[in-house]
């Protein structure tokens, strides 16, 4: 059972370097203008990752309630790390993107249902975020450290760290979206908007949609698509297949107005968020690299090694070596607690232990050892 | 799995196995012997049902009997291994014409050390008192710190130099050293193990009376070494504050002693730990006036570990 248990676990830590990847690679391609089949690709792996990731909660979540211990694996455990990285990312972000795919988004002309799909995509983006706190889950299978205090406080202050991070990121995003905290995609939004305004200013017959498409695509090179709402297309920059095989659900902005629709090219915004999304994408990684790098031997440093020291000398009769305290940290509380340690306990446990066994350094494990080997 | 052959051999290979262990192996003979015997005093009872699994022993005390004498039996065999290093190796005695003794041929003096060496091992206190000389010896414990001490000319080099007035080199003082170190069992000789002691017996200061009576035969032992060597290898089981006109290196023998006794050579020190030395100093010097060692000596001693990341 324990061994099926490792198993599971390396798998899942296989999986979370994989999301870690795609989460990279789906910002990357949009900024390395990656073809459309590849970003497909993607999308699907994002679905499958999702998926594995919704699954791997239940299944965590079904075992914490047969141990009575659902709370504890949901609030103690980063349980909740585990349900925002899986059910809310594949509701609001990978599923609705695969149905857009199936939706056939690709093809502008010719498409109704696409339409609703495509408002949940530009939602979706920011729910997207969500999946750098799979690094969380990720630190948590990392053993560099013997003490259990180090472990698991390493682990607290990188949720901490990386959950403030993307939270704040996800309400700017959120605000941004409002218009409260504009970003830089304002001005090219406010300028489409005023465009599909004013192809919907003169009503939505086919060719009044068209003489204005006509007008407008003169000056304004994102405007693909115009035509009255649920009828013929009154005017197109390419044909389907063009849109197909450049254009995928997220890089469409889309706007209806007085019974006009239209469509314009999204894919700068969505290069520029994908810019946004790598630059977040390092910054989480380099923190949490700082996290195990920089801050962890620290506190290994400060307070484990010390406790453990401290500890050996207190179990083993024959351990005796003092703490080392860095003059400059000697106020410290652990260093004053090993100042205590060298000055008192070590002199009293060399006088208490004159006359008593000590401890062999051998233990009954190695005769075993030995006796198996002969 | 161990095959099924004469318990008698099957004991042997185990003992000698335990002695190679990574914890024991580069252990001396003595310390081996002790970390051994340890383990059979506190694991008897559980070592029984690994060994009868594969057909060593029966009776289960009689089992550890045997064990404890193959212990005894394979230390004796290294220690002699180790007193012949020892004396042959360690000791150069370049020290003599300071102690303005006549020339005495080395040769003789080497052969009177192995045979003081092996009669303390036969003695159960001087025993335990030869475990620390000779790890200390056979170390580089007094090449690492004579220098340093003749360096600073600080409080071990004047009570050296100045109030016990010799004049020695630094490597001359370790010569010396050495041979303080290998003679001080003897002054356990005519000491009477007490079981309250346990193994620190080795290591507790004796009455000065007690050397007064075991000095002459020792010196009549011994023509061939230096009669003041002698005396202040003996001496070196002395306790300092009580003991009036204690020779410097009497003083800095018993620290070296009692520091060989827990000497062990390539010791993974823990991070966060300070080194053994260090340690190891800076608890005895707490502990000088109770051990009766010489405080000032061991806080000079604690600087140069310290100082040399000891």
């Amino acid at each position: 059972m324990k061994k099926i248990g490792d198993f599971f676990e390396a798998l899942v830590v296989v999986v979370i370097i994989i999301a870690l990847v795609h989460t990279f690679l789906e910002d990357f391609a949009v900024l390395a203008g990656w073809t459309v089949p590849a970003r497909r690709w993607l999308i699907w792996a994002g679905l499958a990752i999702d998926l594995i990731f919704t699954v791997e909660f239940f299944t965590r979540l079904y075992f914490a309630i047969v141990r009575g211990r659902a709370f504890d694996y949901f609030f103690r455990e980063r349980g909740w790390i585990d349900f925002i990285a899986s059910i809310p990312l594949l509701l609001f972000s990978s599923l609705p993107s695969v149905l857009a795919l199936l939706a056939g988004a690709g093809l502008v002309n010719g498409m109704g249902s696409f339409l609703n799909v495509l408002k949940v995509i530009k939602a979706v983006r920011i729910a997207r975020i969500l999946r750098l706190l799979r690094v969380v889950k990720l630190f948590r299978s990392i053993r560099y450290a013997r003490s259990m205090l180090a472990q698991r406080h390493i682990a607290t202050i990188t949720t901490i760290g990386v959950t403030v991070l993307v939270a704040w990121v996800l309400v700017a995003n959120f605000l941004g979206g409002l218009g409260i905290l504009p970003g830089l995609d304002r001005p090219f939004l406010v300028s489409q908007a005023d465009h599909a305004r004013y192809l919907g200013e003169k009503g939505a017959g086919g060719a009044m949609v068209q003489g204005q498409a006509r007008v407008l695509a003169a000056f304004d090179s994102t405007l693909l698509v115009a035509r009255p709402a649920g009828g013929q297309t009154s005017w197109t920059r390419y044909d389907d297949a063009y849109y197909a095989n450049h254009f995928l659900p997220g890089d469409y902005e889309y706007f209806t107005v007085n019974g006009v629709e239209s469509f314009f090219d999204g894919r700068p915004l969505a290069q520029a968020a994908a810019r946004e999304g790598v630059v977040f994408f390092v910054a989480i990684l380099l923190s949490v690299l700082a996290y195990i790098l920089l801050y962890s031997p620290r506190f290994a440093l400060d307070i484990t090694d010390p406790v453990h020291v401290m500890k050996r000398g207190m179990e083993e009769s024959g351990y005796n070596l003092e703490v080392k305290i860095p003059d400059r940290r000697a106020t410290e509380d652990v260093f004053e607690l090993a100042g205590l340690y060298n000055r008192i306990f070590l002199p009293m446990k060399d006088r208490e232990s004159a006359g008593q066994e000590q401890a062999s350094a051998l233990g009954i494990d190695d005769i075993r050892s030995f006796v198996e080997k002969q | 799995m161990m095959k099924m052959d004469a318990p008698g051999d099957a004991i042997t290979r185990l003992v000698s196995r335990m002695f190679e262990a990574p914890a024991l192996r580069r252990l001396t003979a003595l310390q081996k012997e002790e970390q051994a015997l340890q383990f059979f005093k506190q694991n008897g009872a559980q070592l029984q049902p690994v060994l009868a699994s594969v057909g060593i022993g029966g009776a289960g005390r009689d089992t550890v009997a045997q064990l404890v004498r193959e212990a005894r039996s394979l230390a004796d065999a290294m220690l002699e291994r180790e007193i012949s290093r020892a004396a042959d190796e360690c000791l150069q005695y370049i020290f003599v014409p300071a102690l303005g003794t006549s020339r005495v041929p080395p040769a003789a003096s080497r052969e009177e050390i192995k045979q003081l060496c092996r009669r303390s091992a036969t003695h159960p206190v001087a025993r335990m008192a030869l475990a620390g000389s000779l790890s200390a010896v056979l170390s580089d414990i007094t090449d690492k710190y004579i220098p340093h001490i003749w360096e600073r000319r600080k409080y071990t080099f004047m009570e050296v130099a100045r109030v016990q007035r010799l004049t020695l080199k630094a490597e001359e003082c370790a010569d010396l050293l050495r041979l303080t170190l290998l003679v001080r069992p003897a002054a356990y000789l005519h000491v009477v193990a007490d079981a309250r002691q346990g193994p620190e017996a080795g290591y507790a200061p004796v009455q000065e009376a007690t050397l007064d009576r075991a000095l002459p035969g020792l010196r009549s032992q011994m023509a061939g070494t230096p009669p003041d060597a002698v005396r202040m290898g003996v001496r070196a089981a002395l306790s300092f504050p009580g003991t009036p006109g204690l020779e410097a290196v009497s003083r800095l023998t018993a620290i070296f002693a009692l520091r060989g006794r827990s000497l062990a050579p390539a010791m993974v020190v823990d991070r966060g730990a300070d080194s053994p030395d260090k340690s190891w100093f800076n608890v005895a010097r707490r502990n000088a006036t109770w051990r009766g060692l010489d405080p000032r000596m061991l806080d000079e001693l604690y600087s140069i570990a310290a100082e040399n990341g000891w």
